[in-house]
């Protein structure tokens, strides 16, 4: 089966996957408040998350043929998304300023005056269709990474605190010499050694962001097992296994929400910092900015492809701490207390 | 008190004001202004000043100045021409009947070095002496040593007993660890000479060449093989005080260093004991001024008839800055602080207008230097890979010149170099013997059908591989894993998806894809080379099968290997500049063009800004410093820099009222509340 019909299925498959934990949470009184909360207080960003997850998606949804390519006779063979068939032929030759009718350098003509709203870059592509593509990496560094991390974290974190012991000096050894190391030159020493596809960065920032998140619930496990109904299903003679899973595992999902969002944006952020050293995922916003590194000192200067890079950046992470924060104050019961 | 209070605001004012006025941007004495001094920048310090290993652009910057050469290249003509400088005239040549070439070189008499302590050496008050051929045989010596680790070794090989004399030397310096600590010139006279050298009395040395290298008369233009004194050698030694001798040349050039601090400044001052300045009646053809130049010299004043024949040097002083960033270094070009720059990438388009000088910069009397330098970039097919190698035969070779077809050069170079570089025809850059203006290869015209005809001629109709049923697919392999690096290489996979086929890129570090070089695991790369002298066969070579990476790890990176083309190049090389070279270097390209191993993209270009005091400039392209041929009219300048830095006060005195407006106020508010 061709490469874009997995990632279509795979598409299908979050989608469902995400209807099921809606309608999933939508019987739970505790998330069903949550979220109304959050929907209450902070609707724009929620909005805005929501906009940038669909343009993710109406670039994760391809198929092949059906569209007219121009020259790019390989383009006919490969599965356009419907973001590229919305941006197909776009094409200019080198950079035009917004809405321009002429090349920037030069004044040639362009192929199409006045329809680049955001320009176009070096090479001639459209910055609005690279802007709008950035999104789509964005989320699956962010996404893929903390499904990576954060159950590393949490089988490390539940072991150590709930068994204690030898199992917990282990985890906890583990913890310290990784966090004892610089983040950022391990991450780049495990990039090169698992190369540069995407997968491979989420693998680098998953095994380097874990060791916070497994802290917090090496933290919380302890308090847990120590707790009454705890103790009485241990009692009544439930399997460890059980009790993780029913009782601890439970009450430590709202410390999982809340770090997924808030790690969620630091990926994104750490994946700009990588493409700017030359190591990130192709496509990115990282890369963007990377790529016009030096246009702002260009005289007449260039402005248009590192200002939409970095805003496009800027509004899906300020979005997603907005977000981040409403749910901490929501579900953390520390913030509870205070705000009480 | 309060008078204390008007006293003393009155004394800051009346400092303030001095200190404005006083106040100027000139980075230099006032004294200098009046001198011939030019001045220069740089970015790092050489790493050493040895001429034996010296082979960067900023150290031939100083060494290149220092060290007097037997031959140089004539500063006007071009293609480059070579000139005897120490010699007395350029070396008579005869042709061995055993496969050696004799070389005999003739020595000026009554050179001398520069001034220096290290001649003490030689007696109590001795502060120069002559320099004799045993001086050049000396530093060949130290070439071959493989303490010194020179860079040139190859080629100095093809000098006859070269590797011997290296190989004897260690031998020794094993055998008895007493020897080592010998004087060097001790350790060579006991070892014994390299046997091609042969120094025959005190100014004649005759070298003993392989008849296939007639090139190495080149590297006697170039310091490496410049006269170094022994006493140098000896003295600097880096012990009690004494700067190493990597970091104190001691030459017989045209300019001596006097200073030279690396985090700073260097000075480099005309030598008095140059033979120029010493002997101007000797008219020597490297110490006076040339009478004859290449098309457009006396168009643009370098052929002056007030400058020509005028002794050399005409700049007495040169002076070095560092800078360590390009935007500074280029405002303090525009003050007139400098008198030569580049042209930055981050205020080209401000600077050049449609190739020329903006109307701006010529108002400012600024000219501008154009130099294609003798460099290639290219993007390479490895031969030895199944589909776009010799073993696909025809199929690979129309495939070839198809994706050669489509790849627009000028566009290129407008993007990425703004329009820095001559669109490559061949692997010969202008300048060179053999390189044909007129020639245009058919295969790097650009022409979209007739690549398309070829491409279904080799079997690839629109670029659909029959075997997959799917557009061709092949690999770019690439070092530069930088963001723009990748839109570099996504141009040229762009160009090749209009013929169908898709060309992947394969960006990985720099070990990783020697590691593929090294297996011959590419198909596509792209490579640059730069000359280290001006002659065809320092670019032909690198398409020889003897230099293919796969078979000898040479710089062939294409493993092109071709019989036909391997018998030219060997008549080629040992050929002089004549019709029958030039008839088998057509040959050559021939065979190259229809090939195509490489698809040719540049000659990469320097453009170079000189202020219009500034005279005789012209770039050499080479790392060959000529600043005894260029003068300048420090008047001129003086008056410029006073023009264009003349204070702009207002703001001061405006900010100054400002803040006598406000602080005065306080500092009685202040003293009245302490009261």
């Amino acid at each position: 089966m061709a490469d874009w019909v997995w990632s279509n299925v795979v598409v299908a498959l979050l989608l469902m996957g995400t209807g099921g934990v809606v309608f999933y949470a939508r019987r739970s009184r505790m998330w069903t408040e949550t979220f109304s909360d959050l929907w209450r207080r902070r609707r724009f960003a929620v909005l805005v998350i929501g906009f940038y997850v669909l343009v993710a998606l109406l670039d994760s949804v391809a198929w092949v043929g059906g569209m007219d390519q121009g020259e790019d006779t390989v383009a006919r063979y490969e599965a356009q998304s419907i973001l590229d068939r919305l941006f197909a032929g776009s094409q200019e030759r080198s950079y035009s300023a917004p809405f321009a009718d002429v090349e920037f350098y030069g004044g040639a003509p362009l192929t199409h005056p006045g329809a680049h709203i955001l320009g176009t870059d070096l090479i001639g592509r459209d910055v609005l269709y690279l802007s709008l593509k950035g999104a789509r990496v964005a989320l699956l560094i962010g996404g893929l990474t903390s499904l990576l991390a954060i159950p590393l974290a949490l089988l490390f974190g539940i072991s150590a605190g709930y068994f204690g012991g030898r199992i917990d000096d282990v985890v906890f050894f583990v913890m310290s010499t990784l966090a004892s190391m610089p983040g950022l030159l391990l991450l780049i020493a495990l990039i090169m050694v698992l190369g540069k596809s995407t997968v491979a960065v989420c693998f680098a920032l998953a095994i380097t962001g874990w060791v916070g998140f497994c802290r917090v619930v090496r933290g919380e496990t302890f308090k847990l097992r120590e707790l009454e109904y705890v103790s009485a299903a241990r009692a009544l003679g439930v399997s460890e296994f059980g009790i993780i899973v029913r009782h601890i595992l439970p009450n430590l999902m709202h410390l999982v929400i809340i770090t997924f969002v808030l790690m969620f944006s630091g990926l994104v952020l750490s994946e700009a910092i990588l493409s700017w050293l030359g190591i990130g995922v192709d496509g990115s916003w990282g890369q963007m900015i990377d790529q016009a590194r030096n246009e702002l000192s260009r005289d007449p200067i260039v402005w248009w492809n590192i200002v939409s890079a970095g805003l496009a950046l800027f509004g899906l992470i300020l979005a997603v701490n907005f977000v981040g924060d409403a749910l901490r104050d929501t579900l953390d019961p520390r913030t509870l207390r205070e705000t009480e | 008190m309060k008078s204390l209070a008007k006293r003393f605001s009155k004394r800051a004012l009346f400092l303030f004001v001095l200190l404005v006025l006083a106040c100027t941007n000139n980075p230099y004495p006032d004294a200098d202004s009046d001198k011939k001094i030019l001045y220069r920048s740089y970015v790092e310090a050489p790493r050493t000043l040895d001429p034996a290993v010296a082979y960067t652009t900023n150290a031939h910057a100083i060494t290149g100045e220092v060290y007097d050469t037997l031959l140089e290249y004539h500063y006007l003509k071009r293609p480059y021409e070579l000139i005897p400088a120490l010699a007395a005239a350029l070396p008579e040549v005869m042709t061995l009947n055993d496969g050696w070439t004799s070389y005999r070189f003739e020595m000026r008499k009554g050179l001398l070095y520069q001034n220096d302590p290290c001649f003490e050496l030689d007696g109590p008050g001795h502060l120069t002496r002559e320099v004799v051929m045993e001086d050049v045989a000396f530093e060949l010596m130290r070439l071959a040593d493989p303490e010194v680790n020179s860079p040139i070794v190859e080629p100095m090989s093809n000098i006859q007993g070269f590797q011997d004399f290296s190989a004897r030397l260690m031998a020794r310096r094993e055998a008895d660890p007493a020897f080592s600590e010998q004087p060097l010139p001790l350790q060579y006279a006991e070892v014994g000479p390299i046997e091609g050298a042969k120094v025959e009395g005190r100014y004649t040395l005759t070298l003993r060449v392989s008849t296939e290298y007639p090139q190495i008369l080149y590297w006697f233009a170039m310091p490496f093989t410049a006269p170094v004194p022994w006493e140098a050698v000896e003295y600097y030694d880096g012990d009690e005080g004494r700067p190493s001798f990597s970091d104190h040349p001691v030459g017989a050039g045209p300019y001596v260093l006097s200073e030279y601090d690396k985090q700073s400044r260097f000075v480099l001052e005309a030598n008095p004991n140059w033979y120029g300045v010493l002997h101007p009646e000797w008219k020597a053809p490297a110490a006076t001024y040339p009478s004859e130049g290449a098309p457009g010299d006396f168009e643009a004043g370098r052929l002056d008839p007030e400058m020509v024949g005028q002794p050399l040097p005409f700049i007495e002083r040169i002076e070095f800055s560092r800078e360590k960033e390009s935007i500074p270094l280029f405002n303090k070009f525009l003050q007139g602080y400098y008198d030569a720059a580049g042209v930055i990438k981050e205020s080209f388009d401000k600077v050049i207008h449609e190739g020329g000088l903006s109307d701006s910069m010529e108002e400012s009397g600024i000219s501008l230097e154009k130099s294609v330098q003798p460099s290639i970039f290219y993007i390479g097919f490895n031969m030895d890979d199944a589909t776009v190698g010799s073993e696909g035969g025809e199929r690979s070779r129309k495939l070839r010149q198809a994706m050669s077809l489509v790849v627009d050069t000028d566009e290129y170079t407008r993007l990425f170099s703004n329009g820095r570089g001559v669109s490559a025809q061949s692997p010969l850059p202008p300048g060179l013997f053999g390189y044909d203006p007129e020639y245009v290869n058919p295969y790097r015209l650009i022409d979209l059908e007739r690549a398309r005809e070829l491409l279904a001629e080799a079997g690839y109709p629109d670029g659909i591989d029959p075997e997959t049923g799917r557009p061709l697919e092949l690999t770019f392999d690439t070092q530069d894993t930088s963001a723009q690096g990748r839109l570099r290489f996504e141009f040229f996979t762009r160009a090749w998806r209009q013929l169908g086929i898709n060309v992947k890129i394969e960006a990985t570090n720099y070990n990783q894809f020697q590691e593929k070089v090294r297996n011959g695991a590419y198909q596509l790369f792209m490579w640059g080379w730069i000359a280290d002298y001006p002659d065809p066969e320092n670019f032909l070579f690198l398409l020889s099968s003897e230099m293919s990476r796969s078979v000898s790890d040479g710089p062939n990176t294409a493993n092109f290997q071709n019989p036909e083309y391997d018998e030219l190049y060997l008549e080629m090389k040992g050929l002089p500049n004549g019709p029958r070279r030039q008839e088998v270097i057509g040959e050559m390209l021939g065979i190259l063009e229809e090939e195509r191993p490489w698809i040719e993209l540049t000659h990469s270009e320097a453009y170079s800004l000189f202020h219009k005091w500034l005279k005789n400039v012209k770039t050499m392209g080479m790392s060959t410093p000529m600043t005894k041929y260029r003068d300048l009219d420090h008047g001129l300048r003086a008056q410029k820099r006073e023009a264009w830095n003349r204070p702009v006060l207002w703001p001061i005195y405006v900010g100054s009222a400002l803040v006598v407006a406000l602080v005065i106020p306080g500092i009685f508010t202040f003293m009245r509340e302490r009261q």
